[in-house]
C-alpha cells in the first residue's frame, strides 16, 4: 500500500516536474496551465475527454444495475424459484412484500454518506483555491479534509457491503446483488485512486513543492474528485431514493 | 477564413481571462455547499413521503439534476469555461459525453424491451 501510495506521488510528482520544465515559448500563467495556440490547457483537455469517457462507463453501469434490479423483482414477485433461492427466504418475503429491493437500504446511513462526499467536493475546491492563493497551511488542511472525508465515505461503503453480505445479497448468486455491487464497486474503486491522488498531494505540499505553479495539478486532481462527487448525486438518487 | 481566424485570435485573447480571471470567493462556495446541503436533505424528506410514481421520481431527478449543474457549474468551474468561437470547449466535451451516455441509458432499455415494452 505505501509502495502504491509512493509510487501515486512520484507520478503527480513528474506530473508537476513537467510543468517547471516546459518549453519557454509555451510560457505559463500564474496558475500553471500551459498557453497553447487555443488558449487550452492541454492536460485540462485530456481530463475533461476522460471524464466524458467516464460518463459513458458510469451510463452503462447504471443502465445495466437498473435493467438488472427490474428483471429481479419481476422474477421475484412472479415466483420464479430461482430467483427467489438466490437470497435468503426472510429477504425474499420481504421484497415480494414491498414490490421492491427497498427494505435492506439504510436511507439515513446512506443519506449522512452522501453529505460526506459532498462535504468534500466543497474542501477540495477551497484546497484549490488555497494552492492557488499559495496559501500552504490552508492547502494542507483542505487536502487532508478531502482525503479523510473521502475515506470516511468508503468506511461507509465497506460497512453498507459488510451489511448486505450479512443479509445473504453475495455478489455471485444473485441478480441483484451483481449489479448492485458492481456498479458501487467501480464507483468505491474511483473514489479509493482520488484518494490515492490527494494523499500524493499532500506529500507534495508537505515538502513544499506544491506551490500556486502547479495550482493546475490540484485542479486535475479537483476535476476528477468532483466527477466522483456526481456520479454519486445520480447513483444516491436512481438507486437509492426511487424504487 | 480571416473573419475565423480573427475570431479565434480574440478567443485566445479572452481565454485565460475568463478561465482563470474569475476567482469565487470562499463564502461563495459555501453558499453553494450549503444549497447541496438543503437539496439533499429535501431529497431524502421527499423519498420519505410515501409518494408513488411520477409524483416522487419527477422531482427527485429535478433535484438531482440541479446537484449535477451545481457542482459541474460551480466546484469543476464550467461556469468560467474557456470560450472559443462561441463556445465553452470543455463544457461541450463534457455535455456530448453526458449525452452519449444518455443515449446509452435508452438503447440498454430499449434494446432489452423493459422500460418500452
Amino acid at each position: 500500500m505505501t509502495d502504491i501510495a509512493d509510487s501515486a506521488t512520484d507520478v503527480v510528482d513528474d506530473v508537476a516536474s513537467a510543468d517547471d520544465h516546459a518549453p519557454a515559448d509555451h510560457g505559463h500563467d500564474d496558475h500553471g496551465g500551459h498557453h497553447t495556440s487555443l488558449g487550452l490547457s492541454n492536460m485540462k483537455l485530456a481530463m475533461w475527454l476522460f471524464l466524458g469517457s467516464e460518463c459513458l462507463l458510469f451510463g452503462a453501469l447504471i443502465s445495466t444495475f437498473l435493467l438488472s434490479k427490474a428483471r429481479f423483482i419481476t422474477e421475484l414477485v412472479a415466483g420464479n424459484p430461482r430467483v427467489i433461492e438466490s437470497i435468503p427466504a426472510g429477504l425474499a418475503e420481504e421484497f415480494i412484500e414491498a414490490g421492491t429491493v427497498e427494505p435492506i437500504y439504510d436511507i439515513p446511513f446512506t443519506s449522512g454518506s452522501s453529505f460526506i462526499l459532498l462535504m468534500s467536493s466543497l474542501t477540495m475546491v477551497l484546497a484549490h483555491k488555497a494552492v492557488s492563493e499559495d496559501d500552504d497551511l490552508q492547502t494542507k488542511i483542505w487536502l487532508g479534509a478531502t482525503a479523510l472525508l473521502g475515506s470516511t465515505f468508503m468506511a461507509g461503503q465497506v460497512y453498507e457491503f459488510t451489511v448486505f453480505y450479512r443479509e445473504g445479497i453475495e455478489y455471485g448468486t444473485s441478480l441483484y446483488g451483481s449489479a448492485f455491487y458492481t456498479l458501487t464497486g467501480f464507483h468505491g474503486a474511483h473514489v479509493t485512486g482520488g484518494i490515492l491522488m490527494l494523499l500524493s498531494l499532500l506529500v507534495l505540499a508537505f515538502r513544499g513543492k506544491l506551490k500556486s505553479n502547479r495550482a493546475e495539478t490540484v485542479e486535475l486532481v479537483g476535476l476528477y474528485w468532483h466527477f466522483v462527487d456526481i456520479v454519486w448525486v445520480l447513483i444516491f438518487t436512481i438507486v437509492y431514493l426511487i424504487p | 477564413m480571416a473573419e475565423q481566424t480573427a475570431d479565434v485570435a480574440a478567443a485566445h485573447g479572452h481565454a485565460h481571462d475568463d478561465d482563470h480571471g474569475h476567482h469565487p470567493t470562499e463564502r461563495h462556495y459555501w453558499i453553494i455547499f450549503a444549497i447541496l446541503a438543503v437539496l439533499t436533505a429535501v431529497e431524502v424528506a421527499w423519498s420519505y413521503l410515501g409518494l408513488e410514481g411520477v409524483s416522487l421520481w419527477l422531482p427527485l431527478l429535478v433535484m438531482m439534476v440541479a446537484k449535477f449543474i451545481l457542482v459541474a457549474g460551480e466546484f469543476m468551474h464550467l461556469r468560467f469555461d474557456t470560450k472559443i468561437i462561441n463556445g465553452r470547449v470543455f463544457t461541450w466535451a463534457f455535455a456530448a459525453s453526458l449525452l452519449l451516455a444518455v443515449a446509452v441509458y435508452f438503447i440498454v432499455f430499449a434494446a432489452f424491451d423493459t422500460v418500452f415494452a
